[in-house]
């Protein structure tokens, strides 16, 4: 068993990260990686066996989690849980939209990122249910849940849903406040959150 | 939206399958730059039942990328002069296979969904339906396992909600004994995008086969979000 180096582990996927920006995924070779990171090339390979496959689905992966990470600091102070379903939706629709190496490969090669995402999509997912848990267990601490709900499914199934918006909101426009509102409210927590709960 | 000749061919009344599919092979054409993907109006009774079997066939075997036009005349028994006959390309002869059997997914849907009683029981029957048609399906079976990248694109991002929004049109009249009419497309696009979500799911936590696991989902988190609604229009 190879000892991991999680810093050695950042750095390659910095690395490759910034080649995938500048050159695509269909271009990005283990070279171009070497070349940026300044790392050796066996040294690629002993972190990632699998190269340059294995380099392009972590590289997805983790900045999937990077932009989850970044969405979770910026809702972390929400009042309550509707609220921060509420943000977290209007800011990751707005990250999203900003992202311009995401928004550059959808339109460029999403035959070759798509598939990656779909791979890598169960690290966002159990990061964003890890996530809720918390909030999820303040609201049953102070009765606002709605009888019966188990947590755990409950954020499994609130994630799932945010991950589905995020990318593809259909016919709810995510910019304005009053139709997230009642998309979180009146939908996405309807069997969630108590009726007062929701109706604060 | 939809593109009128597309629907225009009596190929079959072309929605969802349809548009997804031809986008979806369209990245397969091996006709000239610029020759559009449009269906040429083929007149049903004329269409071979049995060269769109044979193409679904061979494209359970092969896949997409890899059937060709000789695969298919060979499998139906024909000269690849009668496939042109019928069909401009691999393409359109792919789409309107594929549409033919989501045209008939959607009709059974329709048909079990229309002999409950409850919104409730209706959903549990439409779900477990069309998960079983899609699982039973060994072409698409196929192309999601070993093609996503040829699907995905047209169900994810913008082309997702796209999708999203046609499902859901289809839904809409399965759903109108069950929801206010203001409210019936929104309710729509919510079951769809709730069915959607787990049947796309690869480690799914819930099996949208088993009647059993879809009843809980469909009462725990689907149903409050179709009637707990505010009498609010929605816009």
């Amino acid at each position: 068993m190879a000892t991991k180096d999680p810093a050695m582990e950042e750095r390659l996927l910095e690395a490759a990260y910034a080649c995938v920006a500048r050159f695509g995924l269909a271009k990005t070779t283990v070279e171009d990686v070497v070349k940026e990171s300044g790392v050796s090339r066996a040294t690629v390979y002993r972190v990632f066996p699998g190269g340059r496959d294995e380099l392009l689905r972590e590289v997805v992966g983790w900045e999937m989690g990077r932009f989850f990470g970044r969405l979770a600091e910026a809702v972390a102070g929400a009042a309550d849980f509707a609220a921060l379903v509420e943000d977290g939706l209007a800011f990751a629709h707005r990250a999203m939209a900003e992202h311009e190496v995401l928004q550059k490969i959808l339109v460029t090669e999403p035959d070759r990122l798509l598939p990656l995402m779909i791979t890598e999509q169960e690290r966002p997912l159990r990061f964003i249910t890890a996530f809720l848990g918390p909030y999820l267990e303040r609201e049953e601490r102070e009765g606002r849940l709605r009888p019966g709900v188990d947590q755990a499914r409950a954020a499994e199934f609130v994630a799932h849903v945010l991950l589905s918006l995020i990318g593809s909101p259909a016919s709810w426009d995510l910019e304005d406040p009053e139709a997230v509102r009642r998309l979180v409210r009146e939908q996405i927590l309807a069997g969630v959150l108590t009726d007062a709960a929701l109706a604060e | 939206m939809a593109n009128d000749a597309v629907s225009a061919t009596q190929c079959d009344p072309g929605h969802v399958d349809r548009e997804t599919v031809i986008a979806l092979v369209s990245q397969e054409m091996e006709t000239a730059p610029g020759t559009s993907v449009m269906l040429h109006p083929v007149e049903t009774p004329s269409v071979p039942t049995r060269v769109l079997d044979a193409a679904l066939v061979c494209v359970a075997r092969f896949g997409v990328a890899k059937t060709t036009l000789d695969d298919v005349a060979g499998e139906a028994g024909c000269s690849r002069a009668t496939l042109y006959r019928h069909f401009a390309n691999k393409a359109e002869l792919l789409g309107c296979a594929f549409s033919r059997d989501g045209d008939r997914i959607i009709a059974e849907v329709g048909r079990v969904a229309a002999e409950e009683a409850t919104l409730e029981d209706a959903l549990v029957a439409m779900a477990t339906t069309a998960a079983r048609e899609l699982a039973e399906h060994p072409a698409l079976s196929f192309v999601l396992s070993h093609e996503p990248e040829l699907v995905l694109p047209m169900v994810t991002f913008d082309a997702g909600s796209q999708f999203l929004v046609r499902t859901a049109d289809v839904l809409a009249p399965m759903l109108a004994r069950f929801v206010a009419p203001a409210r019936v497309e929104r309710a729509a696009e919510w079951v769809a995008r709730v069915f959607f979500i787990y049947f796309g799911e690869q480690a799914a936590t819930i099996l949208m086969t088993d009647a059993d696991q879809v009843r809980e989902l469909v009462c725990d988190f689907v149903v409050p979000g179709l009637t707990n609604v505010s009498s609010q229009p929605q816009g």
